[in-house]
């Protein structure tokens, strides 16, 4: 039987490619939505505060099943366009990473002192220079260790595409058990193979922060998927 | 293309999903439980005086949080015909959400139990208490305090889990959405209401934690 | 006089390091032996011994003609009559002042609570925080919480008192009002170990000054003695360096 599992080995590791290619998409898009959303909520005008709130809250509030369901059958009913899977999936991994993210942006943010903001001012800086040349590269360092914790929590969560027919590696893992028998194997190379990725990601980030020397990382952010 | 939100094409579907929301209900609560008592033998392990039951504990966390629980979903779905056992849907989804909670369980406990200062049990132990009433009275009351919002968190986050049920058909409340959309095709219809369900029952969790903790610890603000 | 405590060549290491090396001693009921010396010299390491936090490796200690062992259940025994105050307080957060004070009793000498609330009030009266009693810790200054906790020990009616360095992580405002309880306990008749920096408290209520160096007794004597006149040249310079 595990003669069979080896010549999937390449299959698999297309998959694996797979299923990065579409979590670092939608992180991508999730830290610019999420940056832009804890602009928002920090601004001054009301409105935005409030509606970036509740975007937050909603997307904390309900599965990304749904929202990959959604994305998928009902998005095309309104706007009238076909979404392929990966389409779909993307795009409801990056609106609930981007949720997740904006409140870590946001702490980011938070965490720079007063005093740096009235320094920088006093010398002139508007609003964007501040933020870009002051805040952000303090922000950064807070904001890392989190955001190594939404990618991984991003690549658990892409195993849903699977439910929506993409083709990564939950879909690709399946369909290998189909066409050897329904073994148990394949699904323990699954999970194992998620171990690997999600381990490997963390030492990556593990070594960045080190790198940058910034502190221990808040392992309290993360989703059950 | 023309597509009116009308909520009234799905009435008809409303009486299912009561039963569906009673079922995620059901599973989620089930499943904290079991999390909680799985969760609990966690630190035990990772304390025992055998490096092979140590690193067992250890190996279980880092598993339950590394691999998607669609994957731990389907390796119990499947587990049970192969070695001969007849597990339904609904006690394979339980057995998978359990077991992956547990880890994070077993992080929550590890945390509360590391916020008790030494300097706790050596009072409590000067005066004579033994282990039992050490735990009784004084670390476990200081434990409760620490964990208590992360349980709260916690619980919400296996509500939401519990739509993964749907994908061994579980006919919770992901469910229902996807086969009332598919029936009625009023997608956007069945995506509101189950939003709707699952806020409400995330934030009712929410606001009974803050209101219970508020009661029960007089003495100050509890985190969030 | 039986002695309440004696400690006969005791010794206790940590892995390679003796932090304890052969020490021997004895307490008489009423003493107020106040062990003095610089830090990290093992003198909080041996009250912890005497009531079984720590356990030694050479030597015995007898408390009340019984030897204490730290890891048998003949210790249960011995902590019921010792009462520890620690520098950090260790103060159950959870609990109020009075439930503080009240809990060993309940729990561990199974006295009824009516008896042992009253006794917890009386305390109170005398260590001066009756208008306290329904606080938690977190809203007690450090002497206020420290007074509770000579309460909590008291409450347990000990024979033998263990102070470890009571004022120590006290603002000096508040170190006054915790030395004039145990002032008050000295004079009470009370037997009493205390580890302390406060030279000038060991030599006015002090019977006894322990100096502690390396593990070792170097000296033993009548504090105002030891004072005016430190027959060995580590009490000297320790003491000299201290007035400096």
């Amino acid at each position: 039987m595990s003669m069979d599992l080896l010549a999937y080995v390449p299959l698999l590791l297309r998959a694996t490619g797979t299923t990065l290619w579409l979590s670092w998409l939608a992180v991508l898009i999730g830290v610019v939505g999420g940056t832009l959303l804890a602009l928002l909520r920090i601004s001054r005008w009301r409105t935005l505060r409030i509606l970036a709130l509740l975007y937050t809250e909603f997307f904390r509030s309900i599965p990304i099943l749904i929202v990959m369901f959604f994305s998928y059958f009902g998005m095309p009913l309104l706007l009238g366009v076909d979404l392929s899977p990966f389409a779909a999936a993307t795009i409801a991994l990056a609106l609930h990473a981007s949720s997740t993210m904006s409140e870590v942006v946001r702490a980011g943010i938070q965490s720079v002192g007063r005093g740096q903001w009235e320094a920088a001012q006093s010398s002139g800086m508007g609003y964007i220079q501040v933020m870009r040349h002051i805040i952000g590269p303090q922000a950064i360092r807070v904001v890392l260790p989190p955001s190594v914790g939404i990618l991984i929590t991003t690549v658990k969560e892409s195993s849903l595409a699977s439910v929506i027919g993409y083709i990564e590696l939950t879909r690709t893992g399946l369909l290998i058990r189909e066409s050897t028998d329904g073994g148990f194997a394949p699904l323990l190379a699954l999970a194992f193979l998620y171990f690997l990725i999600n381990y490997a990601i963390s030492l990556g980030g593990g070594a960045l922060e080190r790198r940058f020397h910034i502190g221990r990382r808040s392992d309290l952010v993360g989703a059950m998927a | 293309m023309d597509y009116t939100f009308t909520l009234r094409t799905i009435y008809p579907y409303l009486g299912e999903l009561r039963h569906a929301a009673a079922l995620t209900l059901g599973l989620s609560v089930l499943a904290i439980l079991l999390s909680l008592i799985i969760g609990a033998a966690i630190p035990v392990l990772r304390r025992s005086k055998s490096r092979i039951l140590r690193v067992l504990g250890s190996v279980y966390v880092e598993f339950m949080r590394n691999t998607p629980l669609l994957v731990i979903l389907y390796v119990v779905y499947f587990a049970g015909p192969s070695i001969g056992v007849r597990l339904s849907s609904f006690n394979a989804a339980l057995i998978a959400l359990s077991l992956n909670s547990a880890g994070y369980m077993a992080e929550i406990l590890r945390a509360g139990l590391i916020a008790v200062p030494a300097g706790q049990f050596e009072a409590a132990q000067s005066q004579g208490m033994n282990a039992l009433q050490v735990f009784r009275h004084v670390v476990f009351p200081q434990v409760f305090r620490t964990i208590y919002a992360p349980l709260g968190n916690q619980f919400v986050a296996v509500i939401l889990a519990s739509s993964l049920a749907s994908v061994v058909a579980v006919d919770e409340v992901a469910s229902w959405m996807e086969t009332v959309g598919s029936t009625s095709f009023r997608f956007f219809e069945t995506f509101v209401v189950a939003a709707v369900v699952y806020l409400v029952l995330c934030q009712s969790v929410n606001l009974a934690r803050l209101a219970i903790g508020r009661a029960l610890f007089r003495q100050g603000a509890v985190a969030r | 006089m039986t002695p309440v405590l004696r400690l006969n060549s005791m010794t206790k290491r940590f892995g390679a390091r003796t932090i304890l090396d052969g020490i021997s001693m004895s307490v008489v009921p009423g003493e107020i032996v106040c062990f003095i010396g610089p830090s990290g010299t093992g003198k909080s390491t041996l009250l912890r011994c005497v009531n079984g936090l720590e356990g030694i490796q050479g030597g015995e200690i007898i408390f009340e003609g019984q030897r204490v062992e730290a890891h048998a259940r003949s210790i249960a025994a011995v902590r019921k009559r010792v009462g520890m105050i620690f520098q950090h307080f260790n103060l159950y957060p959870h609990l109020t002042a009075l439930q503080n004070v009240m809990l060993a009793p309940v729990v561990v000498h199974k006295e009824p609570k009516a008896v042992v609330e009253e006794r917890a009030r009386a305390l109170f009266e005398k260590v001066r925080l009756s208008h306290r009693i329904d606080a938690y810790p977190s809203q007690l200054s450090g002497g206020e919480q420290q007074r509770v906790a000579i309460a909590r020990a008291l409450a347990a009616n000990p024979h033998l008192l263990m102070f470890d360095e009571p004022t120590s992580a006290l603002d000096p405002e508040t170190v006054g009002d915790v030395l004039a309880v145990m002032r008050d306990l000295a004079q009470e008749g009370r037997t009493m170990l205390v580890v302390t920096h406060e030279i000038r408290f060991a030599a006015d209520v002090g019977t006894r000054m322990v100096f502690v160096d390396k593990g070792q007794i170097v000296e033993d004597a009548d504090p105002r003695e030891m004072l005016a006149n430190p027959k060995t040249d580590r009490a000297r310079q320790f003491l000299n360096s201290i007035h400096a």
